[in-house]
């Protein structure tokens, strides 16, 4: 028999009340498939996937120390000394202690100092940290990334001066002297 | 009134287009995926990491050794945790005779470094055994600084002089 598994194809016409051939009157025109096995798995999978995924993917801050053997000279009056003391409270000082003495600065404005002096020595400058070691590794970060965010502003109008910017920084303990200094502040 | 005749016994929503949102969006978490590594699976301390929004890049998944400093759960401790990704590495540097841990330690993933002392000569064995290596610092903000300051220290001293803070993005 022609039309048997044919898809779309109607039917063959066959006379009415004739019992054997019932079956292929059937219309297959309007094929419908019952998805909603299919979407049930599809949900289930979904949901499990966007569950177990974590969109936010940690970063990095990259940085470079020079190596042990390296001792590095450096003009006190290039210096921007940086200092965190054990509260977590921020002092700076330009150049030489004794004529400028240190001067707390809140963490927001750090930025805007990093740019302003940066552009004022023009690469010349030494940032110094100093950082007590009693300190949260947080708030250390939170303070480079002042410092990196001010990068990008000295980087650019450098380079409209027509300048390659050069970073110079560095990160050395906190003395006994500093902590004695700072206490009074 | 033959409007209300209509039949909506047999009722037939069309799912097609249910159905493509639902495989695209499937497709799209199951290729952005990422499955906890063994490493992971091994670590008894969640940490905390700090914010930073100015660095974009992301941390490196091949040739990475990861010093992580966390703040046990259960205990309340501190300790550095060393972990390499690539498990050649790990097999050559965990089993080097320079550096000094116990047998049972050689076979962990993850190692709780608590000397200093170790943890240059692991360092130290680390750069000998793949030079593209990098180093990762990944660190729960809580810590004291005090840590950090040592451990760059000696990674000064073992010559891996640059290395990455890991941090999150805020949001």
């Amino acid at each position: 028999m022609g039309g048997g598994g044919g898809g779309l194809q109607a039917a063959p016409k066959v006379k009415r009340g004739s019992f054997a051939t019932v079956r292929k009157k059937k219309k297959r025109v309007g094929f419908v498939l019952d998805m909603t096995p299919l979407v049930d798995i599809a949900f289930l999978l979904l949901t499990f996937f966007m569950l177990s995924t974590t969109l936010t993917t940690p970063q990095t801050m990259e940085m470079s120390v020079p190596p042990e053997t390296e001792n590095v000279e450096v003009k006190q009056s290039e210096l921007l000394t940086v200092l965190v003391r054990d509260d977590g409270q921020i002092f700076k000082y330009m150049g030489d202690k004794k004529s400028n003495p240190p001067e707390k600065i809140a963490l927001k404005d750090l930025r805007a100092l990093s740019v302003n002096e940066n552009l004022r020595m023009e690469n010349k400058l030494i940032v110094s940290l100093r950082i007590s070691n009693k300190v949260p590794y947080g708030l250390v970060i939170n303070l480079l990334d002042q410092l990196n965010i001010a990068e990008t502003d000295i980087t650019q109008r450098l380079s409209a001066k027509g300048m390659k910017r050069e970073r110079k920084f560095a990160l050395t303990p906190l003395t006994d002297e500093d902590i004695e200094d700072l206490k009074a502040l | 009134m033959s409007k209300i005749k209509k039949k909506r016994v047999g009722f037939v929503l069309d799912m097609t287009p249910l159905v493509d949102i639902a495989f695209l969006l499937l497709t799209f978490f199951m290729f952005t995926a990422k499955f906890k590594s063994d490493t992971e699976n091994e670590q008894k301390f969640q940490i905390k990491r700090p914010m930073a929004s100015a660095d974009t890049s992301k941390v490196p998944d091949k040739d990475l050794a990861m010093i992580k400093i966390g703040i046990d759960t259960v205990t309340n401790d501190t300790a550095y945790y060393y972990s390499l990704s690539n498990e050649q590495d790990r097999k050559v540097v965990y089993n080097s005779d320079k550096v000094q841990l116990s047998d049972e330690a050689r076979q962990k993933v993850i190692l709780k470094v608590t000397d200093l002392k170790v943890l240059e000569a692991l360092l130290k064995q680390t750069r000998m055994a793949n030079l593209r290596m990098k180093f990762a610092i990944d660190a729960d903000k809580r810590v004291q600084y005090k840590w950090i300051e040592d451990l760059t220290n000696v990674m000064r001293l073992s010559n891996a002089t640059v290395f990455n803070f890991v941090t999150d993005r805020p949001s």
